[in-house]
């Protein structure tokens, strides 16, 4: 299709060409992904080749200076006048043994079993064994150690042979002084992010990756260290997770998700449009008392949430407030089952997130609305647009333009939206229909919420940490990629 | 350096000979979890303890307040890092023991344990034959709490629907709670329990809720959730329009607060021609595995003593938390509180709450949930037999 044919495409079906074509692109980007893949693993282990080659030419060609450095690392800078970079090494290379065969050793030589020690009783006293949990944690901190180690060492092997070859061709060595000036100059950029590195590796990074692998270990109530020992399961909990039959974890769980995608679906776009609503009319010339009605509806916004929804929440329950109101009235004779009915406790936190949610997109929407150019309202007007004409032409694509990235990350944020959901229902009701502990109401997250924190059933919550993350990538990259502020980046500048 | 050296060795010599001058005793840490209502009672007594005790004189005992559900949860996650002397619900007994959070009672104290407090409360301290805590309270049991100006003859549950749904108030019970739920199995003559090793094992299981006994329950349960007086929930202070409710000793103070000179409290009703009966409960101290034996035997004797019957009774005076000690039961100011009258009354028709796993509850909450929801109302006898059957066959799958 031409870009002509293309543009005389009425709306729906732009977005519906749009659709088929990423469609079918899903196949040529896994083909092309595969060929990066393949392309990428001959090239990492190419290269990997010709650094081992390259270190075994550089001992067959070393003099005895460069050999001993391949034991002693830091030798040979020491020996060829580049002591502050000798010592370091050597420092590293120090604390690395000692780190090794003090504390790293043991964990990592248990790491493929997690533990084989029992806990014992000696008479009353207890004697603890292997300790699952930190064999676990440490063995990838090793791991991650020793893969620094020997790219350290890399460099020192690296460093010698280019040591050897300056003094063959009678090259000046960087002094001590060059080197700490380069690392404030040239290489600043290293200098400044060291810190920042070394913080994400150890409180993001390697707390990731150990959930990660607790994914596959039987790691629950059964196994729990200290006194009890976990193992290595490969992908059983998977299996438990997704296949149908078992304890019915299969169903509960594609349940569990087929209400979180609904809930993300609605309390994202009725938020969107009800807000948007909201702004539009409290804009309209010829509104009194703008700032009031903007006050009013902030106001849900400055009460935390926790004394907010844990008290809407009663309000809403079988002896609350609003039950009571309606009987008193006569207007029904017994209480609506809001929150122990399925269907109805869905309703309800939907209905009660809007009350939290509009305000917010009221004031976003207000900011931009007041951004857009005046003058093409005024010559719609003079060709003689109705007020939906206008809005479905002018307001709604450059609302959608600028909140297209907002709204995403607001999809994203409530398929993780603890808060309301826990605060609101706790993800009852339960039912017998249900396997896990699960409710009706409940999303994945406050699924995993209830698994880890009262059944300690961290092998399953791993796996549906991991499930969230695969989904939330997916929705994220497609959504993204047909999103009008990335497709179309200059249609409103 | 050489001075350096001296005053180090020096040093570390006076350290060694303290260490071994307290090996007697023991004047180390002690962490103590108990409920926010008992920590300054809990205090006090541990300077009681020290004072009775030269040898633990110089202890430092730290009391924080750690609701009983808490505690066990965070003993569970942290076992190292929790307290080690904690107080808990006997429902969470299995899951500690399974954990390896609690350590077996010493020989001695466990035959005065056993000597001294009721029979239900030792069974419940007890996984098979093995004794893993000291019983602290016997009060964990619920009855019928009601507004003397409402209902008209407590003894019959038709009768307080009847007259709540006149008077337009309610009727409170947490139908969708395993704990309040057996009331109908059990009072129907319906049981369940389990069958635990010694080592926190549930090893086998005994459910006869898929019996015509465990029909008439349900069809009860349904009956009264369909009462427009009947509200699910058990606490008191969250209840807004109370005829009747049924609740605990915990929430006395609240109900007598809230019903005045109306307040009432009496055994369970009848239902349909049987008895309400349900879960009598206790509360344990439990002490944690330790790998210091001077610090454990220090730990066994304070979790002895704040068990102890003259213990229990000041707590009881402090706190009004009903005793499992026999001679403090018997006390005058115990005999003579309506609300543990009213308790031991129920007692007769109560069995003692044994182990059952952590799923058991959630189960019981979905068949609670599922009859609140009203999914059941219009079921026939056959399928109700099934929901039943269910409900046992998914119990039977927590045996390991």
């Amino acid at each position: 299709m031409t870009d002509l044919e293309y543009l005389s495409l009425s709306k729906p079906a732009k977005i519906g060409y749009d659709f088929l074509s990423f469609l079918k692109r899903i196949p040529l980007g896994i083909a092309h992904g595969t060929k990066n893949l393949v392309l990428n693993t001959g090239r990492f282990f190419k290269t990997l080749w010709n650094e081992i080659v390259d270190v075994v030419m550089t001992f067959v060609n070393g003099d005895w200076i460069t050999r001993l450095s391949f034991l002693v690392m830091g030798f040979g800078n020491c020996m060829r006048k580049q002591p502050l970079r000798g010592i370091l090494f050597f420092v590293f290379q120090t604390v690395f043994n000692l780190y090794m065969f003090t504390f790293g050793m043991p964990y990592l030589a248990k790491f493929a079993t997690l533990g084989d020690v029992p806990t014992t009783k000696k008479g009353r006293v207890t004697v603890y064994g292997d300790n699952s949990f930190f064999i676990l944690l440490y063995g990838i901190l090793t791991i991650f150690f020793v893969l620094a180690f020997i790219y350290t060492w890399r460099v020192n092997v690296k460093q010698n042979k280019l040591g050897q070859q300056y003094l063959k061709e009678g090259r000046k060595f960087k002094g001590a002084r060059e080197d700490l000036r380069s690392i404030a100059d040239e290489q600043f950029h290293k200098t400044l992010l060291a810190l920042p590195t070394l913080g994400i590796f150890t409180f993001t990074v390697l707390p990731i990756i150990f959930m990660i692998l607790v994914a596959f270990t039987n790691f629950d109530y059964e196994h729990q260290p200290p006194s009890k020992l976990f193992t290595w399961v490969g992908w059983q909990n998977f299996s438990t997770l997704l296949s149908s039959g078992g304890a019915n974890y299969g169903d509960t769980f594609r349940q569990v998700l087929f209400w979180t995608l609904m809930w993300a679906f609605f309390a994202t776009f009725l938020n969107y449009f009800l807000g948007m609503l909201v702004a539009i009319m409290i804009n309209k010339k010829g509104i009194r008392l703008k700032k009031m009605w903007r006050t009013i509806l902030v106001m849900t916004i400055a009460i935390p949430q926790f004394v907010s929804l844990l008290y809407v929440s009663k309000m809403f329950a079988a002896d609350g407030l609003i039950n009571g109101t309606l009987m008193r009235w006569g207007w029904i004779s017994s209480p609506i089952p809001f929150w122990t009915n399925a269907a109805w406790a869905r309703f309800t936190v939907i209905l009660i997130n809007l009350w939290i949610g509009i305000p917010y997109l009221m004031l976003i929407a207000t900011g931009i609305l007041m951004n857009i150019p005046a003058d093409l309202y005024e010559s719609a007007r003079m060709d003689g647009a109705n007020a939906i004409q206008m809005y479905m032409k002018i307001t709604l694509p450059y609302m959608l333009f600028v909140t297209g990235p907002y709204l995403l990350t607001s999809f994203i944020g409530n398929i993780n939206n603890f808060n309301v959901i826990f605060l609101l229902s706790q993800g009852k009701p339960l039912s017998l229909e249900l396997a896990g502990n699960a409710g009706y109401t409940d999303l994945l997250i406050t699924w995993l919420y209830k698994m880890t924190v009262s059944d300690t059933n961290y092998k399953i919550a791993a796996v549906i940490g991991i499930l969230v993350f695969i989904i939330t990538v997916v929705i994220n990259l497609v959504v993204y990629n047909l999103m009008p502020s990335v497709k179309n980046e200059e249609d409103f500048q | 350096m050489k001075k350096f050296f001296a005053v180090l060795l020096a040093a570390m010599m006076m350290v060694s000979m303290l260490s071994f001058a307290s090996a007697e005793g023991f004047s180390g840490e002690v962490k103590v979890w108990v409920a926010e209502a008992v920590v300054d009672f809990t205090n006090q007594q541990v300077e009681a303890f020290k004072a009775a005790n030269p040898d633990y004189a110089n202890m430092t005992v730290t009391v924080q307040a750690v609701g009983e559900g808490d505690a066990a949860s965070n003993m569970i996650t942290d076992v190292e890092g929790g307290a080690d002397i904690f107080g808990f619900a006997q429902d969470q007994l299995a899951r500690l023991v399974a954990a390896g959070a609690l350590e077996v009672v010493e020989e001695s104290n466990a035959a005065v344990v056993e000597k001294e407090n009721d029979a239900g409360s030792v069974a419940a301290v007890k996984m098979g034959d093995v004794m893993y805590a000291y019983p602290m309270t016997s009060d964990n049991g619920y009855f019928l709490y009601y507004d003397k100006s409402v209902v008209t003859d407590p003894t019959n549950l038709e009768a307080i629907l009847a007259d709540c749904e006149k008077a337009g108030k309610n009727f409170y019970f947490e139908i969708n709670s395993g704990w309040y739920q057996t009331a109908f199995f059990f009072g129907a003559g319906a049981t369940l329990t389990y069958d635990s090793d010694e080592e926190g094992n549930l090893v086998g299981i005994n459910c006869t809720y898929n019996s015509e006994e465990g029909l008439k329950a349900l069809k009860s349960m349904i009956k009264v959730a369909k009462s427009p007086a009947f509200m699910n929930g058990s606490s008191a202070s969250n209840a807004t329009n109370i005829g009747a409710i049924v609740d605990g000793t915990w929430d006395a103070n609240v109900l007598m607060d809230m019903l005045g000179e109306n307040f009432a409290a009496t055994k369970l009703p009848t239902v349909d021609g049987y008895q309400l009966g349900g879960f009598g409960g206790f509360k344990m101290l439990g002490v944690k595995p330790q790998v210091d034996e001077a610090k454990l035997a220090a730990c066994d004797a304070l979790a002895a003593f704040l068990t102890s019957g003259d213990v229990q009774l000041a707590r009881y005076n402090v706190a009004q938390w009903g005793p499992s000690n026999l001679a403090a039961q018997q006390d005058p100011a115990v005999q003579e509180n309506e609300a543990l009258a009213a308790l031991a009354a129920q007692l007769a028709f109560t069995m003692p709450q044994g182990q059952y796993p952590g799923e058991y509850w959630s189960l019981a909450t979905a068949l609670g949930d599922d009859i609140i929801a009203d999914k059941l109302d219009n079921a026939t006898d056959e399928e109700l037999m099934d929901v039943l059957k269910n409900f046992a066959e998914t119990a039977a799958t927590y045996i390991k």
